[in-house]
């Protein structure tokens, strides 16, 4: 979906020979294109892709952060310490918890409840999905803020439900067993409508016509499941897959700082925490931009090859 | 997709008499075979009642996502002595929290602040983005691939992998607390590009070769031929834009540390400060995203249909 590759664009191109001659770009090179693309494409090299360079440049030093002290050249020391602290070996195994649960959150789950809603059709499959797509909306101070009195020990809602159940709990976001689990809810409570309505969507897009046809030919109805409705629907999966893989560091986020700061003792925090925690709380540009730059490599790499995977893998209905 | 237009078809499609009846199910699930003459009885019972299972969970799924909310603003309507009632339904009805909040914190400033800053920021972006995906669109030019490669690359690289450089800059232009700090950084929005260039892309050549024809500059082509017939894509981009926007926390995080002109960060104090009065904590929050929701409540479709086809935040 948003990784599309440039294709139809050489059509124009394509067009009566007398026209092309009076369009400048099509027969010639002209500096045209590159002057509506500047601003676009400098603002992302000042921004994303200068900084990136910096962030690498930086890792090699060691640095606080303040202008006037000069940077120490330490070589590759910031890569062996960060690799041997304790607090990034919680934060990887952290984030790829996050990232498993939300893949059960955001792509499984509404799978299942998008399967099974689809023949709600008309006013009420519209007055359901405005309602749960409402907490993908909500700003996170306010979401935190929410979360926190749902959650408080003294007259929360959640604690209270608990205790009426018989197993009282204490306050979850102090709780090294509970608080990881605080933020999966809190989050996939974001997450979990956002892919219903995707996969929703995706289902809403698939011709009836191969459903009718394969009960036509005898198929069953969990066989056109599996076999039809579930490859038809394969770009709208891999494609909240991965976003969950790439971004569920970034959902979490703010929600880790607003409510446990990735405590207590780092049994929440996720690696972006750990890099802010570097960088903005230790002073250590050095440890911080290490951490990163290996972060980027290691994303970048799983997203290839879920990008290759998911070509192999993915059905097209065209 | 299909999916803004879920409702309307269903409705408009159905020609036969009778096929739209107030409160019925809707026809998705039966067979033509089955659809009988009486106004009525269109429907056999077994129809309605296998939907029942369907609705059960959805009504679930809207539950659990709305209770949140709804609690938000229960709470935040009652008296401040009532805060820990755990009675659901709402009232009595006091805007006394409300109060409270509006004199203990400059809210109203930090609401209009982000108001207009979120508008300009994703005016900003549109108008970045307008012009990109046009040059990308229309032209074919050296280096088109690999120009492209950078706006798509950037989903590689997350923000907090960036951050420190883009601090040390904003710090060196003097613009740290400022507005103008958290804008700079995102003028430019690659998924904005690559949204807008999908639709140049379907964008019909020959209005623009017969506007050429007409005499018109590339440049005059784009606003009086191309930016007009795309105005419901850039609706749905701007809005979507301005919610990202407001709902940004990261950046304004670090960059306002001394500030509190932004309500993202300006309230976080206060919710800190304020510890268990949690009628004041939901006050606030409602108001912060008080702007979200007026928008979600009036262009609710567009909404949902500008995040859905995206799929980003």
């Amino acid at each position: 979906m948003f990784i599309e590759t440039p294709g139809p664009a050489a059509a124009t191109a394509a067009g009566p020979a007398g026209r092309q001659a009076r369009r400048a770009g099509s027969t010639r090179p002209s500096w045209k294109p590159y002057l509506y693309i500047a601003p676009a494409v400098i603002l992302l090299l000042v921004w994303t892709y200068w900084p990136l360079g910096q962030t690498v440049n930086l890792s090699f030093y060691d640095w606080n952060l303040i202008p006037t002290k000069p940077k120490q050249f330490v070589d590759v020391q910031k890569y062996a310490k960060v690799l041997n602290l304790p607090e990034l070996h919680q934060a990887l195994l952290n984030t790829a918890l996050y990232i498993l649960a939300f893949l059960a959150i955001s792509a499984a789950l509404p799978l299942v409840f998008a399967l099974l809603s689809r023949k709600v059709q008309g006013k009420a499959r519209t007055v359901y999905q405005a309602l749960i797509f409402v907490p993908f909306l909500i700003t996170p101070v306010a979401t935190s803020a929410i979360w926190r009195w749902l959650f408080a020990p003294e007259g929360g809602t959640i604690p209270a439900i608990a205790a009426t159940l018989g197993s009282p709990m204490g306050n979850v976001f102090r709780d090294p067993n509970g608080s990881m689990l605080a933020v999966i809810v809190i989050v996939g409570w974001q997450m979990l409508g956002f892919g219903v309505l995707v996969v929703s969507a995706g289902l809403a897009g698939i011709s009836p016509d191969y459903a009718a046809a394969a009960s036509i030919d005898g198929a069953s109805g969990s066989q056109i499941t599996r076999r039809i409705i579930i490859p038809l629907l394969s770009p709208s999966l891999v494609f909240l897959c991965l976003m969950t893989i790439l971004l569920s560091a970034q959902w979490t986020y703010p929600i880790i700082d607003l409510v446990t700061q990735g405590g207590p003792g780092n049994s929440s925090t996720n690696i972006y925490y750990l890099l802010y925690q570097f960088g903005f709380r230790n002073f250590d540009a050095g440890l911080s931009s290490a951490a990163g730059t290996l972060f980027f490599l290691g994303f970048g790499l799983v997203a290839l090859v879920f990008v290759e995977l998911s070509e192999r893998l993915s059905f097209y209905d065209n | 997709m299909a999916f803004i237009t879920i409702a309307s078809p269903t409705h408009s499609g159905a020609v036969q008499p009778g096929a739209v009846q107030p409160g019925a199910v809707q026809p998705g699930a039966v067979q033509p075979g089955a659809v009988q003459p009486s106004a009525a009885r269109r429907f056999p019972r077994w129809v309605a009642w296998s939907l029942v299972p369907s609705h059960a969970l959805l009504i679930l799924l809207a539950v659990a996502s709305i209770f949140p909310v709804y609690w938000m603003f229960v709470t935040a309507f009652r008296p401040a002595s009532e805060a820990l009632s755990n009675n659901p339904l709402p009232g009595p009805l006091s805007l006394e929290n409300f109060q409270y909040v509006l004199r203990t914190i400059p809210i109203a400033g930090m609401l209009a602040n982000t108001f207009g800053m979120s508008l300009l920021l994703a005016l900003a972006q549109l108008l970045v983005a307008i012009l990109a995906s046009y040059g990308f669109a229309r032209w074919d030019f050296p280096g088109k691939k690999a120009l492209y490669l950078l706006f798509v690359g950037s989903w590689l690289v997350p923000f907090q992998v960036t951050m420190i450089p883009n601090y040390l800059l904003v710090s060196q232009l003097g613009m740290l607390n400022t507005i103008a700090g958290v804008v700079l950084p995102q003028l430019c929005s690659a998924f904005a590009v690559m949204m807008l260039r999908q639709h140049l892309e379907a964008f019909p050549k020959d209005l623009l070769d017969a506007s050429q024809m007409d005499g018109r500059s590339s440049w005059r082509t784009l606003w009086e031929v191309v930016v007009p017939n795309l105005r419901p894509a850039l609706a749905a981009l701007g809005i979507m834009l301005f919610i990202s926007a407001w709902n940004e926390y990261l950046w304004p995080s670090l960059i306002m540390q001394k500030s509190d002109a932004l309500i993202q960060v300006g309230i976080r104090g206060f919710l800190g400060a304020e510890g268990n009065n949690w009628g004041a904590i939901m006050a606030a929050s409602a108001l912060a995203c008080l702007p979200i929701f007026l928008i979600y409540i009036f262009l609710q479709r567009y909404v949902v249909d500008a995040f859905v086809r995206s799929g980003l935040k």
